[in-house]
């Protein structure tokens, strides 16, 4: 996630330095042709070496301006197929997280000490951010991982790991596993998928 | 879901939509100064004056051929200038409808294009004075005036309307012409 992060921001900088390059280019096109306009309306000649230069330089930059502007577009093209996937991705893992918690029946409560174990807090810090005694977060931290039938933090958070590495981040497989969960009681509790891997 | 991915305090929420892209930025701020520049602090005659016209100018050339072949908000085809879609689009702001648009929303549509246009027609009759044929012409010079009184205007209007959809839709839209993305609320259609 963070490399990903990282490339994302590297091209969103990429795609402000193209950008910033194609208005220079495009103001440096206009000087061009309106000197070019400008010497042949003064002496009309087309034949003379510096107005032929200047032609082509003219040309050049349009053309340059019009290949960046393509390349910009790809690039950003590319950032929002990213973008769509990371949202994708992020978007299936809180629905799987969400089936997991529905399954355990886990309270309000044990769901945001739940969801700050997986952000990676201890139970001092949740405590304080929580504004609650540390011995309550433990309390419910046990309680998570016993309705989650783990045996503490490190299998907890290995349960969704799984879940991310195995690739069954789809909501149909989510559907799945809430559907079967529910109807079929002889699933252990611990893992709502364990029925299909 | 929704608990999750509002708690998950993260970079962007899955609601942040990139909507405006650099180049489009820069040509919004650019131009916004040289309006600035030109309007306020400039000398009128000065050769500065000509130059930031010209400057203006291609901004607003780039813009359009951005519009042309520019990814899908940047494109015309996202914001035609239609009275259709104006009125629709009024209908349904009083009816409470609070879908919102990613590109321009029609009203903003159309004072882009007023405003593009505008610019374009000072740089014409700008370029116009300083042509041996045109030079020293009263009505070219009264037209540049006139029509910068109507740019004036118009950005006066522009910037009410950017007040007003940004308390109707809650939006931030300067945010958004800052940063590219615009902060969709929870639980709002976007078109």
């Amino acid at each position: 996630m963070k490399l990903t992060f990282w490339s994302t921001k590297t091209k969103e900088r990429r795609a402000t330095v193209l950008a910033g390059l194609i208005l220079l280019q495009g103001l440096c096109a206009l000087f061009f042709i309106g000197d070019v306009v400008e010497d042949f309306r003064l002496d009309g000649h087309l034949d003379d070496p510096h107005l032929l230069l200047e032609s082509v330089a003219a040309v050049a930059l349009v053309g340059g301006v019009a290949f960046l502007m393509l390349e910009l577009r790809g690039l950003l093209s590319r950032m929002s197929d990213m973008q769509t996937g990371l949202d994708i991705a992020s978007g299936h893992l809180a629905e799987v997280i969400e089936t997991f918690f529905d399954e355990w029946k886990l309270t309000a409560a044990e769901r945001d000490v739940a969801i700050m174990i997986l952000k990676g807090l201890d139970n001092d810090t949740i405590a304080q951010m929580r504004k609650t005694a540390a011995g309550t977060v433990r309390a419910q931290a046990t309680s998570v991982y016993a309705k989650s039938a783990t045996d503490g933090r490190a299998q907890f958070i290995s349960l969704f790991m799984e879940e991310l590495m195995a690739g069954k981040m789809g909501p149909v497989d989510a559907e799945v596993a809430h559907a079967t969960g529910q109807n079929d009681d002889s699933l252990p509790p611990g893992h709502p998928h364990s029925s299909k891997s | 879901m929704v608990d999750i991915a509002k708690q998950s305090s993260g970079r962007t929420s899955a609601r942040d939509i990139a909507v405006w892209d650099p180049l489009i930025r820069l040509i919004h701020w650019t131009l916004a100064l040289t309006i600035l520049l030109n309007g306020a602090f400039i000398e009128a005659e000065s050769e500065m004056h000509e130059w930031i016209g010209y400057i203006a100018l291609s901004l607003v050339g780039v813009r359009l051929i951005w519009g042309l072949i520019g990814p899908k908000h940047a494109r015309f085809a996202a914001f035609p200038p239609s009275p259709a879609r104006v009125s629709r689009h009024i209908k349904a702001m009083l009816r409470g409808d609070q879908t919102i648009h990613l590109s321009h929303n029609p009203l903003g549509a159309l004072m882009t294009y007023n405003i593009w246009l505008t610019v374009i027609a000072i740089g014409v009759t700008g370029y116009m004075m300083t042509t041996l044929t045109f030079f020293g012409i009263d009505w070219v010079e009264e037209a540049h005036e006139t029509i910068f009184g109507w740019l004036l205007f118009s950005i006066a209007l522009h910037i009410a309307g950017v007040a007003f959809d940004t308390w109707r839709s809650g939006v931030n839209l300067v945010r958004a012409m800052v940063s590219g993305r615009k902060n969709i609320p929870q639980g709002r259609e976007v078109e």
